[in-house]
C-alpha cells in the first residue's frame, strides 16, 4: 500500500507531516520508539528542504509518500528545488560546531542514524522531482 | 498550529526555562529569542526544564549549540534537566551528553551550580 500527502515550504507544515508519518508508522506496527525515530527522520528531511532548498517559500510544494510492503517501510520525499544530496554531508563535529556557534547541520546525521537506508535521486529529464528515499524494516 | 510554549522563572541562583510541547524548526526561534534575552540581561546560569517537552528535532538542539560557548565563557552554563527518554534519545544520537550537562531533575541542576 502507498499513501501520500502534500505540504508547502513553510515550517508550520512540519506538524502535519509528522502526524501523517506517525499515524502510518504506528498502523504498520512499529514500536513507539520506532515511530518516534521515523517521524524524526522525516521531520529533519523536510526541515532541511523547507529551509535550504525552498528557503521558506510557501508557494512551493513537496510530497511525502509512505509505503509498506513485506515488512519494509519506504518513505519518499519528492521536491522541486535545487538538487541537494544529503549523503555528501559529513558527520557533525560537536565541539567544533559549538565553538562556531552553529545551530544546524545535524539533520542528515539523525536521518542516517534512525533509518536503515537512505538514498537520494536528483531530478533528471525523465524524473522532474528530486527524491529522497528512506527505508526502515519492521523487525 | 505547532504547540509549543515556554515559561521562565528566575531567582538569584539561576534562570529556569520550562519547555512545553513540540520543539521543531518552526518553534525553535521562540526558544532562541528567550535565551538570547536572558543572556542579554547578563544572566549566564540557565537551567532548561524539559519535563513537559514531548518532542524535539535537531532545530531545537541547535539553539543550545548557539549559546553554550558564550555562557561558559562568562562562567555560566546551560544545564538540561528532566528529559523524557524519547527526547533524550535525540540528544544521545548526536553525542550531546559529551558536551552538555544533562541531569534528571531541576534540583540536581541547581545543585550543580552551587
Amino acid at each position: 500500500m502507498q499513501e501520500r500527502m502534500y505540504a508547502s515550504g513553510d515550517t508550520q507544515e512540519l506538524e502535519r507531516v509528522r502526524h501523517f508519518v506517525e499515524s502510518k508508522a504506528r498502523e504498520f506496527g512499529f514500536t513507539e520508539q520506532g515511530v518516534y525515530k521515523i517521524t524524526l527522520a522525516v521531520d529533519e528531511a523536510c526541515s532541511n528542504l523547507i529551509r535550504h532548498s525552498y528557503q521558506h517559500d510557501s508557494s512551493k510544494e513537496f510530497c511525502v509518500e509512505v509505503g509498506f510492503d513485506e515488512g519494509i517501510l519506504v518513505i519518499e520525499i519528492l521536491d522541486s528545488g535545487a538538487a541537494f544530496d544529503p549523503l555528501n554531508v559529513p558527520a557533525p563535529n560537536l565541539r567544533e560546531y559549538a565553538e562556531q556557534h552553529r545551530r544546524g547541520g545535524f539533520g542528515v546525521h539523525i536521518i542516517r542514524m534512525t533509518m536503515d537506508d537512505v538514498e537520494y535521486f536528483p531530478s533528471d529529464p525523465a524524473h522532474p522531482f528530486n527524491r529522497l528515499k528512506l527505508t526502515k524494516k519492521l523487525n | 498550529m505547532n504547540k509549543f510554549s515556554l515559561e521562565q522563572k528566575s531567582n538569584d541562583r539561576a534562570e529556569v526555562i520550562y519547555l512545553n510541547g513540540f520543539l521543531d524548526a518552526h518553534t525553535a526561534p521562540q526558544l532562541e529569542t528567550a535565551i538570547s534575552i536572558v543572556i542579554s540581561q547578563g544572566k549566564n546560569r540557565i537551567i532548561v526544564n524539559f519535563n513537559n517537552l514531548e518532542y524535539i528535532s535537531s532545530a531545537g538542539l541547535g539553539v543550545f549549540m548557539v549559546f553554550i560557548e558564550e555562557v561558559r565563557a562568562n562562567s555560566g552554563d546551560i544545564k538540561l534537566a528532566g528529559m523524557k527518554p524519547k527526547v533524550f534519545t535525540v540528544f544521545d544520537l548526536l553525542g550531546f551528553p559529551m558536551l552538555f550537562d544533562i541531569v534528571d531533575t531541576e534540583e540536581e541542576a541547581f545543585a550543580k551550580f552551587n
